[in-house]
């Protein structure tokens, strides 16, 4: 946390009443203030798009020292025009600090959850493997699921899309493009039909398996081993 | 940042992996580091499988720290190190703890100055890595002067020996690999799956893989891996204590030649 330059609440110089003395506390604070509102977005109190630049940044490079994956989670409330257009703009407004609200009380400590802009929001989430991410974004969806938003005595149901993605140390990746593979599930989340989860599929994710089928049969192919050892690859008996 | 030549007098270093796990390495790096020592030299072992680690089970040893106390709590490397015999001391790892087991290129960094200060202590240091292709088996290879493949007969440790050479070649430019048969017939047997092994990385890789030898089996192994004494000291007549042997010996002639994969680092 930032401490304020001077923590002693007297004047350096001993002056009682200070009026200098005062005016620097003031300025310290107001400062602090200011600091806060930089990276708060105002509605929802989350943490804004510049906040999230910057800590993406950082946890990327701590991923590159200490070889622990970041995790980012994309997320856009479905349907969101909808309920600006049948209940109006402040129904709108109290639909975005509710979500906020309950996904906030659904993450760890350690998490960073931003509002993007719009309905879409970000959450970083430091030092996580993407099983973990895809875990943390069922439980957001499944919250905001169970939790509708209530507006003028109506029950008016909330749902999102999400896109997950992992950055790992042997990634090269900038904040740009980490950001752009995540938003880039999220839309294939939209385009399946909202309210769902979709990340980078294993198989997708795996490079070019390690020793190929030519290598495998090489390998095992010719009769360099004794009879009883030679076995074939599996893959090719299920194509045969 | 300039390249400077690393322990330009410092030990021979080697790395003893396989891929496939349960083929032998743990047993085959303690007992060569016994016939080293034997033989007159200085050897560290570092047990290299940070997870799992089971070079002091092997040994009945009593362990005072291990590698993860060096890097988390600045325990003193000199001090973790246990003598078994006047010339050979053992860098313990410490068993079932899987946040270790992935170390992350700063903690590779430390570790790596750390072994270096030790190795001045020592005419050998051998490594025994974990089994797979993580991340501190990679740098352990990557970390050594040579590189040894431990493997048996059979297609699984083949493949996954393979594999590693494969990676380690294609990503970390390491071009010189003596393989190490374990549990084999005879020696035919061992050079047959070298040659085997060899002319699918020679077409595939471009890689020369060099033959150190077979290690036949041998019922003195496992029972000295059951009694927790190294084979070559209870059984030194044993086939498999007088091949340990001999491949000691080879050892000691890297000593004397400038290694094939010495590291340059920044």
């Amino acid at each position: 946390m930032q401490k304020p330059l001077c923590v002693s609440a007297l004047c350096p110089y001993g002056a009682v009443e200070c009026p200098l003395w005062a005016e620097t506390q003031r300025l310290q604070e107001e400062c602090e203030r200011l600091r806060n509102l930089s990276y708060t977005d105002h509605l929802t109190g989350l943490f804004n798009r510049r906040y999230l630049k910057s800590a993406i940044d950082q946890e990327m490079e701590r991923t590159r020292r200490t070889g622990l994956p970041t995790s980012l989670i994309m997320i856009d409330l479905d349907y969101f025009k909808r309920i600006n257009d049948t209940y109006g703009h402040q129904a709108g407004d109290e639909a975005l600090k509710w979500v906020s609200q309950i996904w906030r009380k659904n993450l760890r400590r350690i998490d960073i959850p931003c509002r993007y802009g719009g309905e879409e929001f970000a959450v970083i989430l430091p030092g996580t493997r993407l099983r973990a991410a895809l875990k943390a974004a069922r439980r957001l969806q499944t919250a905001l699921v169970n939790s509708p938003l209530e507006w003028q005595g109506r029950e008016v149901a909330l749902t999102a899309s999400f896109g997950v993605d992992s950055y790992t140390a042997r990634d090269n990746l900038t904040v740009r493009s980490f950001v752009k593979r995540a938003d880039h599930y999220l839309l294939e989340a939209k385009i399946r039909g909202r309210n769902q989860i979709c990340y980078q599929q294993l198989e997708t994710a795996k490079p070019t398996p390690e020793v190929t089928m030519d290598e495998r049969s090489a390998l095992f192919g010719a009769p360099a081993l004794p009879a009883t050892e030679i076995t074939q690859p599996k893959q090719a008996s299920k194509k045969g | 940042m300039k390249e400077i030549t690393l322990r330009n007098s410092g030990p021979v270093t080697a790395c003893l992996s396989s891929g496939k796990g349960g083929v032998g390495k743990t047993s085959l790096s303690v007992n060569l580091a016994f016939a080293l020592a034997q033989k007159g030299v200085r050897v560290l072992v570092v047990d290299g499988d940070l997870g799992l680690a089971n070079v002091d089970v092997l040994l009945k040893l009593q362990v005072q720290s291990t590698i993860r106390d060096i890097l988390d709590r600045g325990a003193d490397p000199l001090e973790a190190v246990v003598y078994v015999e006047p010339r050979l001391g053992i860098l313990p790892a410490s068993s079932g703890v899987p946040d270790l087991a992935d170390l992350g290129p700063d903690d590779h960094q430390e570790l790596g100055s750390i072994l270096q200060s030790l190795g001045d202590n020592f005419d050998f240091v051998l490594v025994d890595t974990a089994a797979g292709i993580g991340s501190s088996v990679l740098w352990f290879n990557t970390f050594v002067d040579h590189n040894i493949l431990v493997l048996t007969p059979d297609p699984t440790a083949m493949t996954d020996a393979y594999a590693l050479i494969k990676v380690l070649s294609r990503d970390y430019h390491r071009k010189s690999f003596h393989l190490l048969l374990n549990q084999v017939k005879n020696e035919a047997e061992a050079k047959q799956v070298y040659d085997h092994l060899a002319r699918v990385a020679s077409h595939f890789l471009s890689l020369d893989l060099e033959y150190l030898g077979g290690v036949p089996h041998d019922p003195a192994v496992s029972k000295g891996v059951r009694d927790q004494v190294p084979f070559i000291k209870i059984s030194p007549r044993s086939k498999a204590a007088l091949a340990i042997s001999g491949y000691a010996e080879r050892l000691l002639t890297w000593a004397a030649q400038k290694p094939a994969n010495r590291k340059t680092a920044v």
